[in-house]
């Protein structure tokens, strides 16, 4: 009985500590800004766009690029921030589909124009 | 053409968290795409017709109007229960050529430069680099707009070079609707644009020395400032270094200001005869709830550019965990004598870091304050004469009568010409404590109970003051302006009528200019 519980209290702790986020920024240039925001994160007052979704690439595929490109939320195509965060069911989910389905959860905020 | 977005709201709040204040409308406006309308000037002029466009809405709609940049301010002094316009979009930048400044215009031309309302001070800061030229000073930081930090006020602790409007020439004002009411002021003593260039901006020249030093900490009441021609310098370098020293000898150097004969000395920092140099920026931190007989100072010097000067930034930023700053702030509510425990462990993070030395250009030493939650400043302008005994009456206050979550600090300015400017002294010593934003309890006074008790024990104790524009204060204590500013006020409220019609008057007042009495 020990043992199973001890398993689990170590297979919870290292679910929770692969979940971490890694944040990026530019020194230069400043954040896009979005008064219409009412986020009361890090990310206060800037126009973020999240992208939380899973990328299918064939198998032969080593990796993938994901193109930020100009939008509302992105106006001069240009990274300021970006913030990804890696999850235990990323890796998982990467590992059980040999690599061919990858979790994508990231933030950026772009360049204001 | 420019666009303008608009969003029906109910509330409005500054980046800090410090209201909600009500509002109606939100107006956000975005120039025209360099690609449909390449040139500087095109898109300048049409921002300020779109500008016109929503002043004139907002008149037949017998409403009130504010332009705002970052939303940094701690009060409401950029907030209108009507109609807000979010400026930020407006940035575009251009260098003033020789032969677009007036006959008699003394600055050299090439450190002039016009900016658009919503330009950053980090913005401004790298556009001037790109120019090898740098502003002459900052705030602590760099994400408030040009039009914010000139209307406001900020200042950084250039002893010798003053607060963000004291380098600004000229101001580009829309006043109303109307062709006429698109005007560039300027001292008559000091002129610095030539008039047909000032007129292809389709402005009209206002020279006038008492008005434009009115204008220039206007407090968002003189009209929509849509640009400002800043003078800047030659980029430079700031070597910075903080040290812990004798609390007796920081204050000295406080209420004399006298470096020179000080025993304050910076191996590498002295003359030939081994006195000491005069640093550009000088700034001094008081844990209130500490009895250390020392304290730590930042102290810079100013230095030519030269390449390859060791990088100021980290490679890594760390940033405390939101939850447990919302804990503090819990348990200072509800337990407030563990205040002075709080702000020891937190020491590492308020303070800079002892015995460091840093050399960068002054955008990378005053560089980005990210957003770490709600958080207050009151911040008070005295002579620094009078360092000591206000730094002593406000540590006594927040010990007996709080504690208050945060810490002082007192920076030293030099004085202003801006009519309303809070550096008003010959030498502003500007003291302020900031920290945590709290609410009432039953253990620990309000934030506006507190700031009362400021400006009362300063008044008690005869020590002249100012307080900052965009910071946390009883902005209701009666007879306030006046006591701070005496007939500088009505002076400031006699330039305004004279540049306003009355119904614009009505529109760029708000309860911010009626609370303190200058409308």
């Amino acid at each position: 009985m020990k043992q199973i519980i001890f398993t689990l209290f170590v297979c919870g702790l290292s679910f929770l500590t692969s979940c971490y986020s890694v944040r990026l920024r530019n020194v230069n240039g400043a954040p896009q800004p979005d008064p219409f925001s009412n986020r009361e994160d890090y990310y206060r007052g800037m126009a973020v766009v999240e992208i939380d979704t899973v990328i299918t690439i064939n198998l032969a595929s080593k990796d993938f690029t994901y193109l930020i490109k100009e939008q509302d939320g992105c106006e001069s195509g240009k990274l300021n921030i970006i913030e990804y965060r890696n999850t235990f069911g990323g890796i998982l989910l990467s590992a059980i589909t040999f690599g061919k389905k990858r979790k994508v959860k990231v933030k950026y905020v772009c360049q204001k124009l | 053409m420019a666009t303008t977005k608009i969003k029906q709201l109910n509330e409005w709040n500054t980046l800090h968290s410090n209201g909600p204040f009500p509002l109606k409308i939100l107006y956000q406006t975005k120039l025209e795409g360099e690609r449909v309308m390449p040139s500087k000037i095109e898109r300048y002029n049409d921002a300020a017709l779109e500008i016109q466009r929503l002043i004139k809405e907002t008149k037949h709609a017998g409403e009130g109007f504010r332009a705002y940049g970052s939303a940094w301010s701690m009060n409401n002094i950029a907030s209108n229960k009507d109609r807000m316009h979010f400026n930020g979009f407006m940035n575009i930048s251009m260098p003033i050529h020789a032969n677009e400044c007036h006959q008699e215009n003394t600055y050299d031309p090439t450190n002039l430069f016009l900016f658009e309302c919503g330009n950053t001070i980090k913005e401004i800061s790298e556009t001037l680099a790109e120019h090898g030229k740098s502003l002459k000073t900052s705030g602590a930081s760099n994400g408030q707009t040009i039009a914010g930090c000139v209307s406001t006020g900020v200042h950084g602790s250039g002893i010798d070079s003053g607060s963000v409007q004291d380098y600004v020439v000229g101001l580009n004002l829309i006043i109303g609707p109307n062709t006429e009411d698109n005007i560039f002021l300027e001292p008559k003593s000091k002129p610095v644009l030539l008039d047909n260039f000032v007129n292809s901006l389709n402005s009209r020249v206002i020279r006038d020395d008492d008005l434009f030093h009115a204008a220039l900490v206007g407090l968002g009441s003189f009209g929509f400032i849509h640009g400002v021609v800043v003078e800047a310098e030659p980029v430079f370098l700031l070597k910075r270094y903080v040290k812990k020293i004798d609390k007796n000898l920081a204050f000295e150097l406080a209420n004399t200001m006298d470096f020179k004969n000080s025993a304050f000395v910076i191996p590498g920092e002295s003359n030939a005869q081994g006195k000491a140099n005069r640093p550009f920026h000088f700034k001094i931190f008081i844990n209130q709830y500490s009895d250390d007989s020392d304290c730590v100072v930042e102290v810079m010097y100013k230095k030519p550019y030269q390449k390859n000067y060791p990088d100021p930034f980290p490679v890594i930023k760390e940033s405390l965990y939101r939850d447990l700053i919302y804990l503090f702030v819990r348990l200072a509510e509800n337990c407030p004598k563990s205040i002075p425990w709080l702000v020891k462990r937190l020491g590492n993070t308020i303070l800079p870091e002892e015995q460091k030395e840093t050399t960068g250009m002054l955008k990378e030493i005053f560089w980005d304050a990210p957003y770490q939650g709600p958080a207050f400043a009151c911040s008070f302008g005295i002579h620094h004469r009078n360092s000591e005994k206000a730094m002593n009456l406000l540590s006594k206050l927040t010990r007996e009568e709080g504690p208050i979550p945060g810490i002082f600090a007192l920076r030293f300015v030099k004085g202003t010409k801006a009519t309303l400017g809070f550096t008003k002294f010959p030498i502003t010593c500007v003291i302020e404590i900031d920290g945590l934003l709290w609410k009432k309890t039953r253990k620990i006074m309000s934030l506006e109970e507190y700031s009362k008790r400021m400006i009362a024990v300063l008044k008690e104790n005869n020590i002249p003051f100012t307080i900052h524009w965009g910071k946390n204060s009883y902005w209701k204590f009666p007879g306030l302006v006046n006591h701070m500013y005496g007939g500088s006020s009505d002076k400031w409220v006699e330039e305004r009528k004279k540049l306003l019609s009355s119904e614009m008057q009505d529109m760029f007042t708000n309860k911010f200019i009626r609370i303190v009495g200058l409308d």
